[in-house]
């Protein structure tokens, strides 16, 4: 067999980012160019050979430890290639692929369109790259490289003041958090001498500044709150989810807040775990709050929406909750991987079944006919399919057994089990028993009520219902399939 | 030489003013200097600890962390003219077409 050389390993990440270049390219010869089969052509060619090769290398065992124990590192250790590296990469370019795939339709009339594709594919080059962070210096510039063109991508649509004032709360608050991220990591930093993982978890030993190292702690939770919207950061994510187009919407709940927990699950679970410092600060006890209050804060208000849209983003805040679980049951014992792994799951099924869900919203703006629950009425006598897809997402969201959801809930519920932290597992079942409720408001919407008179869909597009009916299908498919699903998620949170 | 502590304290001076600024400046351009205040706070710290370590990654991470500044600044100028054009202010309080 060829022995590829070692950079190869960062193909998925390269991939994207060699797309987004060529991107650029066609913007910077041709601004105005609505070649939309071009533009959608290269990003979605791009992200699916990103996620195949991710694909490929996890199967080949790329992120498995070599012969002599080592795992493969490049730029003086700056970025690692493990499992979870690859698990990531391969989410990351797989959400992207859906999102691609319904922009086909959806900027189809819009302008800006090469921007467009080039600016979601630059951010999917930092999230992925986030996840083969190796050091906080590398992880701060990941970060950004993938907020910056969130930013812009929420306000694509400059003449549209629901987009403009998404873009302005989300950059609001995202240059402050990554501001007290920053100060955050230079506090860590201080304490320790060192930016590098291993590094920074050696040097904290009992000697370190206690009040130095604590503050930057609590400081890099904020960081990490904001990138994966959980309170107390989270107030964007209602607000830049409704106004954003839809399939950034799509991209924003799913691919950046996994970006945002790979990055928490390196540098809490790698750099900062230890005695040493959780006798300084109690960063485990900090998440079960934040697990659970976020939990609690997402469902219920999304409980109480009527814009579909904004509930689906609450309920993207209640989603961060559960996978908070990941950080939140760690011990420091056996359990451990156990633990990581299940919040791992959980982010993979939930890029499928919530990008879908997203992308249904998309296909409902396109068609027009309004964002309420009432809106929603009898939809299903006229996209009977599209209709279905969106019922399995929605119940798969939930946690009932139709889709993966089921099975990623199951693990999480077991993780604090075997974590005994069970005030965890009666947090996980009470919110999913709410919400349930407001789920079952939009599947009662489109299939039990009566039609509004007048409704009528003339256009089916084509690319909106590919990427709808693909994630319906993978959300199904997760359901036998899952045991793959876990066995890499294990051995990829085990390496750690 | 002076003891890091002072920088320490000058740092966290320096981003206390820029968390004020932030929470209670309703121009967008003053938030945008506020987030600049924070940030280079974080910079003295990571030259000061550099200088007081000995080694070179703080003070090469600040180099990076510039220019991310710059790049943050530039899309949030774009931001607020688009902000202008729509709501023809920039004030970050006008903006109130969503509510929860």
């Amino acid at each position: 067999m060829v022995q590829l050389p070692t950079w190869t390993a960062l193909s998925p990440t390269l991939l994207l980012g060699l797309t987004a270049i060529v991107l650029l390219l066609v913007d910077s010869i041709d601004p105005d160019s609505s070649n939309n089969e071009l533009l959608a052509g290269v990003a979605g060619l791009g992200s699916i050979a990103a996620a195949a090769t991710s694909v490929w290398f996890i199967v080949a065992g790329t992120g498995l430890p070599a012969e002599n124990g080592e795992l493969i590192s490049l730029f003086d250790d700056q970025l690692v290639v493990d499992q979870m590296a690859l698990f990531f990469s391969f989410l990351v370019a797989s959400v992207l692929t859906l999102v691609v795939v319904a922009s086909y339709d959806y900027m189809a009339d819009k302008a800006r369109q090469a921007k467009y594709y080039s600016l979601t594919v630059m951010a999917a080059t930092g999230m992925s790259l986030l996840g083969s962070a190796n050091g906080l210096a590398v992880a701060f510039v990941a970060l950004e490289l993938a907020s910056l063109p969130s930013y812009a991508l929420v306000a694509i649509l400059k003449t549209n003041k629901g987009s403009v004032e998404a873009a302005l709360k989300y950059f609001l608050v995202g240059a402050l958090s990554s501001g007290v991220f920053l100060y955050g990591i230079s506090l860590v930093y201080g304490a320790t001498g060192s930016l590098q993982f291993d590094a920074v978890a050696a040097a904290l030993t009992d000697g370190v500044p206690a009040g130095i190292l604590g503050i930057g702690v609590l400081m890099i939770v904020g960081g990490v709150a904001f990138k994966t919207a959980s309170v107390p950061f989270h107030f964007w994510a209602p607000e830049a989810y409704e106004g954003a187009p839809a399939p950034i919407s799509a991209f924003l709940s799913s691919a950046s807040k996994a970006a945002g927990f790979v990055l928490a699950f390196r540098v809490f679970a790698t750099a900062l775990m230890g005695d040493a410092v959780l006798a300084v600060v109690d960063w485990v006890l900090v998440f079960q709050v934040l697990a659970i209050v976020t939990m609690f804060v997402g469902n219920f208000a999304a409980a109480t929406q009527e814009n579909v849209k904004r509930m689906l983003a609450y309920s993207s805040v209640g989603h961060a909750g559960y996978v908070l679980i990941g950080l939140a049951a760690l011990t420091g014992g056996s359990s451990d991987a156990y633990v990581l792994g299940s919040g791992m799951m959980h982010l993979l099924v939930y890029g499928f079944m919530n990008t879908g869900a997203f992308l249904f919203i998309a296909l409902v703006e396109y068609w027009d006919i309004g964002r309420t629950f009432e809106d929603y009425n009898g939809l299903a006598t006229q996209a009977p399919l599209a209709c279905a897809a969106m019922t399995v997402f929605l119940f798969s969201l939930a946690g009932l057994p139709i889709g993966g959801g089921f099975f990623s809930k199951f693990n999480l519920l077991m993780a604090t089990v075997r974590s005994g932290t069970w005030f965890l597992g009666a947090a996980l079942i009470v919110n999913s028993a709410l919400s349930l409720y407001y789920y079952t408001r939009v599947v009662k919407a489109m299939w039990i009520e009566e039609p509004a008179s007048g409704l009528e869909i003339e256009r089916y597009p084509i690319g909106l219902y590919t990427a709808v009916l693909v994630a319906a299908l993978v959300t199904v498919l997760l359901l036998p399939g899952f045991d793959a699903v876990s066995q890499t998620a294990e051995t990829a949170a085990s390496l750690l | 030489m002076i003891p890091t502590q002072y920088y320490l304290l000058l740092s966290a001076a320096v981003f206390c003013i820029g968390i004020f600024g932030v929470l209670t400046r309703r121009n967008a351009l003053i938030f945008l200097m506020s987030v600049e205040l924070i940030l280079n706070a974080a910079n003295i710290n990571l030259v000061a600890f550099s200088f007081q370590y000995g080694n070179l990654s703080g003070q090469v991470f600040a180099l990076f962390a510039m220019g991310l500044a710059a790049a943050e600044v530039a899309v949030g100028l774009g931001i607020v003219l688009v902000l202008y054009r729509n709501f023809s202010d920039i004030d970050v309080t006008e903006a109130t077409t969503m509510r929860w």
